[in-house]
């Protein structure tokens, strides 16, 4: 008592309420430092050394994702391994005037792909595009709208398919056609992918204004 | 398509084909339209055959399975029931409020008369224009007739093409079979297959560079020689896209034929082998 006292500076009956503080902690047995309300801030951390270090952590625990690349590479040329002679990236379209067929025969062929064990890439719809027929009335020299239909078309992209078997796969899927849906299977190309985006006329304005 | 290149070869001998273990063991990547052709002595005793089979698809689908047509019936209950008002009977209960309206209105001044067509018109428009429409047949007159020689029957079946050949002393219905020449794939011999028979009438599409199937079989006991033992047969299957036969040409030397009546037709060892890569339409729905 008398050290802090000295190191306080206090030779008067006026204690300052710091000091005070102080004292009554330390008469009571506890350690200002961990207590509530403690006035010194600490510096040293005991409980590095306690096996709870670290417990709140979880970042390392996380795997890392890179930054999705936007543009995907196209594989352009077919595989050659002798015998075994591989097409590169397929698009198969399915077009149709009802939408529910295109899509169940898509999820046909998809499901198909995955039990033939082919890779497929991509499962995507192309965006569908309205005719509306119109029809010369009679006594009349209008055209009326006489109904609207829609084309729906969906793409499933395979990779991987061997020349051998695309022959067998071709006529499964032939055969397997639902009528009012028609089938195209084609090699994925640069125009191909590019028709999915959308026509963007400021920047093609400024590519015109430049050129 | 990038087609491949190379034909490749099912169930191969490995004994009597050394041309390809050459070919083999030369250059994996080498792009060579050709075989290259063997040195004269090691001649294989087999001679090679390349055979054609032209299948014209279904045009209609098969009727339904009375299963599927339960079904059929059933989901399409569902979905009516759960469906939500199309555009045209929203129009419909519109009008038929409004005429409900008019009916106990003494006054019509709030809604003239105009001059549009009511729903009930439309309905009968269209019910006269359906009633017009006339569908195709399914059984067509070639089925009553049972005239196999047509294209026009069983529209829901594959119809493979099978010709009559002399092979030794008798007449033997076969599937269209050309002897192979050295310098061309087994796939151009197909073709030309193709071309001789229909006379460059028939286009057909093949799917790919790879036969479907083989056969092999030795000639009889008075035929064998030294070089001569027998003959191999390579299947390549082509779908149908135009043209016939032309009328003015042998009758009764070629059968357009579904996978049952094959067996009245075929000897049971060819048989055995073609029915391996005809595809069944039944057998299809099991791939799910």
């Amino acid at each position: 008592m008398s050290d802090l006292e000295q190191v306080l500076g206090l030779q008067d009956s006026a204690i300052s309420k710091h000091a005070f503080s102080l004292l009554r902690f330390r008469n009571l047995g506890e350690n200002p430092i961990y207590s509530p309300g403690g006035v010194l801030l600490t510096t040293n951390r005991c409980y590095k050394t306690k096996p709870t270090h670290g417990i709140g952590k979880y970042k390392h625990l996380i795997q890392v994702q890179e930054a999705k690349k936007k543009k995907v590479k196209v594989e352009v040329r077919p595989i050659n391994m002798g015998t075994d002679y591989e097409y590169g990236v397929l698009n198969i379209h399915l077009t149709a005037y009802d939408m529910t067929l295109a899509e169940s025969y898509a999820q046909y062929v998809h499901k198909l792909c995955n039990s033939l064990s082919i890779k497929v890439e991509e499962s995507f719809a192309m965006p569908t595009k309205t005719m509306e027929v119109m029809r010369l009335q009679d006594q009349g020299r209008k055209m009326a709208v006489d109904s609207v239909l829609t084309t729906h078309e969906r793409v499933v992209q395979i990779s991987g398919l061997s020349a051998t078997f695309a022959e067998i796969f071709l006529e499964i899927l032939q055969s397997n056609l639902p009528e009012g849906v028609s089938l195209s299977v084609r090699e994925h190309s640069e125009e191909d992918f590019k028709g999915r985006f959308k026509a963007r006329p400021e920047l093609e304005e400024l590519l015109a204004k430049l050129n | 398509m990038a087609a491949p290149v190379r034909a490749t070869l099912l169930g191969v001998r490995a004994g009597g084909w050394r041309r390809c273990d050459r070919l083999w063991g030369g250059g994996l990547g080498s792009r060579c339209l050709a075989l290259q052709a063997a040195p004269s002595g090691s001649r294989s005793p087999w001679r090679l055959l390349g055979a054609l089979c032209l299948q014209r698809p279904p045009l209609i689908s098969k009727p339904l399975t009375p299963l599927q047509e339960e079904m059929a019936t059933l989901l399409q209950q569902i979905e009516t029931e759960k469906s939500l008002y199309s555009d045209h009977e929203l129009r419909a209960l519109d009008e038929a409020q409004r005429l409900a309206k008019k009916k106990t209105d003494l006054f019509d001044d709030e809604q003239d008369e105009k001059d549009i067509m009511h729903v009930q018109d439309l309905e009968d428009m269209w019910e006269q224009t359906f009633q017009q429409f006339k569908l195709g047949a399914r059984v067509t007159e070639a089925d009553e007739k049972n005239d196999q020689t047509s294209l026009h029957r069983k529209l829901d079946t594959n119809l493979v093409l099978l010709v009559r050949e002399k092979l030794g002393d008798h007449d033997v219905w076969l599937l269209p079979q050309v002897e192979w020449q050295p310098g061309e794939t087994l796939r151009g011999t197909a073709e030309r297959t193709l071309a001789t028979l229909s006379e460059n009438n028939m286009k057909a599409k093949f799917l790919g560079n790879a036969p479907c199937g083989y056969y092999k079989f030795k000639f009889p006991q008075a035929m064998r020689t030294e070089s001569n033992l027998g003959a191999k047969v390579f299947f390549f299957k082509a779908l149908l896209l135009t043209g016939d036969f032309s009328q003015a040409g042998k009758k009764s030397q070629h059968v357009w034929v579904s996978k049952e009546e094959l067996g009245d037709y075929l000897q049971p060892r060819y048989l055995a082998q073609v029915r391996k890569f005809l595809l069944d339409s039944n057998g299809l729905s099991c791939l799910w």
